[in-house]
């Protein structure tokens, strides 16, 4: 039987003080449901930037994923996010 | 004025884009150097504050002080694909309370009928 995947994900308290950091006013806080789908947006991001930089890579026939092949697929990552 | 725990929050989000990135590397056989999985995170790290000041600027036009499910699904409003999947993550939630809650009222109702039939 296959084992099946750990998810790796990032975890809620961490995305709660990151978000929370960058917040203007002491009173703004983040509801716990909220927190969670902040993780899951997170991890959208990053599997986003990730996948599509391997793509770059992919077309540039380049058999590892540099950091010229992220700041290629970057602009149009922020653009659709 | 900014925690100390400024470093240790980076250091946290580059551990999970590195677990991230070395998974995807591996399903598609060709791993991400040390320089683009610390830029990844980098970007991931800065993106957090454009989200967290839009998520802020939601809950005040709503006048609340507490960003809400609502104030996410604007925030993912830009990519149709994105929006689903909060959408649908939202869903997920909301059945998980549902079904707490109605595990909890059972729970009370069992427990009730006990003390009942001991009299």
């Amino acid at each position: 039987m296959a084992e099946k995947d750990v998810e790796i994900s990032f975890k809620k308290d961490t995305v709660s003080k990151l978000l929370s950091s960058f917040f203007k006013e002491d009173k703004t806080k983040l509801s716990g449901d909220a927190t969670l789908l902040m993780v899951e947006m997170l991890k959208v991001f990053v599997q986003e930037a990730a996948v599509r930089s391997q793509k770059q890579a992919e077309s540039e026939d380049c058999d590892q994923v540099d950091i010229e092949h992220f700041e290629k697929i970057l602009p149009q990552l922020l653009l659709d996010f | 004025l900014q925690a100390a725990g400024g470093k240790e929050l980076k250091a946290a989000v580059h551990y999970t884009v590195g677990r991230l990135c070395q998974k995807i590397g591996e399903d598609h056989r060709r791993p991400f150097s040390r320089q683009a999985i610390a830029a990844i995170a980098e970007t991931t790290f800065r993106q957090c504050d454009i989200f967290a000041k839009d998520l802020e600027a939601f809950a005040r036009h709503a006048k609340r002080s507490t960003v809400s499910v609502d104030d996410v699904k604007l925030v993912a409003r830009r990519s149709t694909a994105l929006s689903i999947h909060i959408q649908n993550k939202s869903d997920e939630l909301t059945q998980e309370h549902m079904s707490l809650k109605k595990k909890t009222t059972a729970k009370r109702k069992n427990t009730e009928t006990e003390e009942e039939s001991r009299e």
